[in-house]
C-alpha cells in the first residue's frame, strides 16, 4: 500500500513539520511563562536569519559558527524585546497590577508594535525582496534513500529540534534556572513571594526562547534559500496553531502538533488543490479545540 | 534674533517648502499607484526608481516649459487600498492621468473608479485579459498572458511536447497565465495532464512537484514570478526531477538566476526586455539603473520606465491644453513608441501590440533563442 509516492509525501510532511516545530518550541516556552502571545517571535526568527546572512556575506564562516551568531543575535533581540515591550508593563508591583489581565494583555499590543517596527525597519534597510544567499551555504543537497529524496537540511533540522527539545527538558527539569522558570510560569505571584527574582527569570526565558527562534530562522532560511523581511509571518502562524493544538504550554505537545500539521499539509496536496492545504491544517485546529478544549497534551497541569 | 531651536526648525521648514510651493503652480501632475510596502514592495520600489529615472530625464530635457510631477501613492497590492487611492486621485483636479497599479487584481478594482470619473489609467504590468476591456480609459503596455501563452504553446508543439503539467499562482494573473496557455495548446493537439494553483509566496513546492512527477508530463508550464520561480526550480532540482520547465516573462529577472543558481539552467521563457540588447534606449536605461543597483533591471522596472515615457510623450502631445479627456486621446494615439521593451502601439481596446522574444538560461545568463 505504501508506494514511493506516498512515502515521498510523508517524508516531505515530516520535514515541514520539523520546520514548524523548530519555531514552535521557543514560542511555546515564552507563552508558558508569561501566558501571553509574543507577536514579535516571527521577527526574532527573521532577525536570526538576517544576522546569519550578514555573517555569511561578511566573512563566510563555517555553518556551525553561522548558527551560533544567529543564536546570539536572537538572544540579544529577545533581551531587547523584553526590556522594550514587556517589562514596562510590569513596573507596578502591587498585587492588583500583578494579577491584572489588562496589564498582561497590553503586551500583546506592544509586542505587535515591536514586530511591525522591526519588520518595516528591515524592509527599509534590506528591501523586501529575497536576499541572495551564497548557494554553497544552502542546506538543500539531495540525499536519496531508496525511492525517496530528502536533503541534508532535513537531517540538520531534525538533529537541532531533538537537541533543543532534549536540552530544554533538561534545563527545565534539572537546573535551578529551570526550576524558577517553572515556578514563575505556574504562579508568578507565588514565585515572587518565595523570593524568586521573577524579572530575571522572565528575561532569561526571553533570551532562551528568542535564541531558539533565531536559530530556527537561519536554519529555515538556509533550507529554502529564502531570506526576506516578511519570512517570519507564515511560520509564526503555524507555530501558533501548533502551540494551541498542543495545549498552549506543553512544548512536546507543540512539537507533535507541528509534525501533524506538516504531514496533513503535504498529504492533503495529494487529494486536493494545494491552496486548500492550509484549510486542512486549520481544520485540525478546530477539531482539536472542539474535542480537546485543553489541547492534545494540555490536560496535565504541569506547565512548560 | 537669537537662533533658538524653534526658529531653526521653522527656517528649515520654510526653505524646504518654498521650492515645492513654487513648483506646484503650473506643473502637470500624474498619479502613480503602486505597492511601496508589503509583500510586493520590491516591484513597486523598482517602478518608483524606474519612473524617477524617466521623469528626471524628461524634466531635464526641457521639451515642455513646465515640469511634470508624479505623485506616488502606496497601494500595498491591496484592492481596497487601490480603490481609495483611485478616489483620491480622481478628486484631485490637478491630476490628469494615472499610472499603475502593479497587480491585475488591484488595477481592475481601481479601474472601476477611473472608468466612472473618466481618467486615463496606464498599467505597466496588469496583464489580466479583462483589464483593458473595462473601458476606453484603461491601457497597458505589457503583453497579455493570452499572447505569451500562445507563443509558448506553439514553441512546445514545435519541440514535439505533447503532455504538459500546468502550475500557476492563485491570482487573477495566474489564472489568466494558465488559461492563456491551455487553450492554444489543447487546440494544437496537446494534452494537459495536471493543473495546479498555489498561493503566492508558498515556501515549499515539494508536494506539488512530487504530484506533477506522478503524472509524468513532457514539460511543465509555469505562471509565477521570479521569487516563487526560484523556490520552485530549486526544489525541482533537489527532488531530481528533470522535466523541462517553461515560463512567462514574469519569471524573467536576473535575480532568478542569483537566487536559484544552476537550478535555472535550461529554463525556457518568453520575454519582452533583454538588458543585454545593444540599443541606445536600453543601454542608457540600464546604465542609469546600475548607478544604484548591482544587477541589471528586470522586466518590471523596464515596463514602468516605458509606461512613464509613454505617458510623458502623451503629455507633450496634449500640451498646452491638457485635460483628462485630451490626455486619454493622446495616449490612445501612441504608435510605435520606441521603448526599452520593444515598440509599443495601442489597439482600439488599449492593448499593446508588441513582439515577444524567446529566451533560455544557459551558463547562468539569459540568452535569446532564435
Amino acid at each position: 500500500m505504501f508506494d514511493p509516492y506516498i512515502l515521498q509525501q510523508l517524508a516531505i510532511g515530516l520535514s515541514l513539520g520539523m520546520i514548524y516545530a523548530l519555531m514552535a518550541i521557543g514560542f511555546t516556552l515564552i507563552f508558558g511563562v508569561l501566558n501571553v502571545v509574543n507577536f514579535a517571535h516571527g521577527e526574532v526568527y527573521t532577525i536570526g536569519a538576517f544576522a546569519g546572512l550578514m555573517a555569511i556575506s561578511a566573512f563566510g564562516p563555517p555553518l556551525l559558527v553561522v548558527l551560533f551568531i544567529a543564536l546570539a543575535a536572537g538572544a540579544f533581540a529577545g533581551f531587547s524585546l523584553e526590556r522594550l515591550a514587556f517589562s514596562p508593563f510590569r513596573r507596578f508591583s502591587d498585587e492588583a497590577s500583578l494579577k491584572s489581565r489588562a496589564m498582561r494583555e497590553a503586551t500583546l499590543m506592544s509586542s505587535l508594535a515591536m514586530s511591525i517596527i522591526a519588520r518595516e525597519a528591515m524592509e527599509m534597510i534590506f528591501g523586501s525582496q529575497f536576499q541572495s544567499v551564497d548557494l554553497a551555504y544552502l542546506i538543500n543537497k539531495p540525499i536519496n534513500i531508496g525511492p525517496i529524496t530528502i536533503v541534508n537540511g532535513d537531517l540538520i533540522i531534525f538533529a537541532v529540534t531533538l537537541i533543543m527539545l532534549g536540552g530544554l527538558q533538561w534545563l527545565l527539569k534539572k537546573s535551578p534556572i529551570g526550576l524558577s522558570i517553572r515556578a514563575v510560569s505556574n504562579n508568578a505571584l507565588g514565585a515572587k513571594y518565595c523570593g524568586i527574582n521573577t524579572d530575571r527569570t522572565i528575561i532569561i526565558t526571553f533570551v532562551i526562547g528568542s535564541g531558539m527562534g533565531a536559530l530556527a530562522g537561519i536554519l529555515v532560511g538556509l533550507y529554502y534559500g529564502a531570506i526576506f523581511p516578511a519570512m517570519g509571518f507564515a511560520p509564526g502562524i503555524k507555530a501558533f496553531v501548533a502551540m494551541v493544538m498542543g495545549g498552549l504550554s506543553s512544548i512536546p505537545g507543540a512539537v507533535i502538533s507541528a509534525i501533524i500539521l506538516g504531514l496533513s499539509e503535504s498529504l492533503s496536496t495529494s487529494f486536493m488543490s494545494s491552496v486548500w492545504s492550509d484549510m486542512v491544517a486549520y481544520g485540525f485546529l478546530l477539531l482539536t479545540l472542539i474535542f480537546f478544549p485543553q489541547g492534545l497534551f494540555g490536560a496535565r497541569r504541569d506547565r512548560v | 534674533m537669537k537662533l533658538t531651536r524653534r526658529t531653526a526648525v521653522l527656517l528649515t521648514l520654510a526653505t524646504s517648502l518654498t521650492p515645492i510651493a513654487a513648483f506646484a503652480q503650473d506643473s502637470v501632475k500624474i498619479g502613480y499607484q503602486l505597492p511601496l510596502t508589503g509583500n510586493t514592495a520590491q516591484y513597486g520600489q523598482g517602478f518608483h526608481e524606474a519612473a524617477e529615472i524617466a521623469l528626471t530625464k524628461f524634466n531635464a530635457s526641457g521639451v515642455l516649459p513646465v515640469p511634470v510631477e508624479i505623485i506616488y501613492e502606496d497601494s500595498r497590492s491591496d484592492a481596497k487600498e487601490g480603490v481609495t487611492i483611485a478616489r483620491k486621485f480622481v478628486d484631485d483636479d490637478d491630476i490628469v492621468g494615472v499610472l499603475g497599479d502593479f497587480t491585475s487584481t488591484v488595477s481592475m478594482a481601481a479601474a472601476q473608479v477611473y472608468k466612472k470619473a473618466g481618467m486615463v489609467q496606464l498599467s505597466q504590468s496588469a496583464s489580466h485579459p479583462d483589464f483593458a476591456k473595462i473601458s476606453k480609459w484603461q491601457f497597458r503596455n505589457i503583453t497579455t498572458q493570452d499572447q505569451e501563452g500562445a507563443v509558448n504553446a506553439a514553441w512546445m508543439i514545435e519541440k514535439g511536447i505533447k503532455k504538459v503539467a500546468v502550475i500557476a499562482e492563485q491570482t487573477d494573473w495566474g489564472q489568466s497565465a494558465a488559461n492563456g496557455f491551455v487553450e492554444p495548446f489543447e487546440a494544437a493537439g496537446g494534452e494537459v495532464v495536471y493543473t495546479e494553483f498555489f498561493n503566492r509566496g508558498l515556501a515549499d513546492f515539494r508536494s506539488i512537484i512530487t504530484k506533477i512527477e506522478e503524472h509524468e508530463p513532457d514539460a511543465i508550464y509555469t505562471g509565477f514570478f521570479y521569487e516563487d520561480g526560484a523556490q520552485f526550480l530549486k526544489q525541482v532540482k533537489q527532488l531530481g526531477a528533470d522535466t523541462p520547465v517553461y515560463s512567462t516573462s514574469a519569471a524573467y529577472n536576473d535575480t532568478l538566476i542569483e537566487l536559484a543558481g544552476d537550478a535555472t539552467e535550461g529554463l525556457f521563457l518568453t520575454a519582452t526586455f533583454l538588458p543585454s540588447r545593444q540599443d541606445e534606449n536600453v543601454q542608457s536605461f540600464v546604465t542609469e539603473w546600475k548607478k544604484t543597483h548591482d544587477v541589471a533591471p528586470g522586466q518590471f522596472p523596464a515596463q514602468a520606465y516605458d509606461a512613464v515615457n509613454i505617458m510623458l510623450e502623451a503629455v507633450v502631445r496634449a500640451y498646452p491644453d491638457i485635460t483628462r479627456e485630451s490626455l486619454r486621446d493622446a495616449v490612445a494615439e501612441t504608435t510605435d513608441f520606441p521603448g526599452v521593451t520593444g515598440n509599443t502601439s495601442f489597439d482600439d481596446n488599449g492593448e499593446p501590440l508588441k513582439e515577444l522574444t524567446k529566451a533560455t538560461v544557459s551558463n547562468g545568463v539569459f540568452v535569446e533563442v532564435q
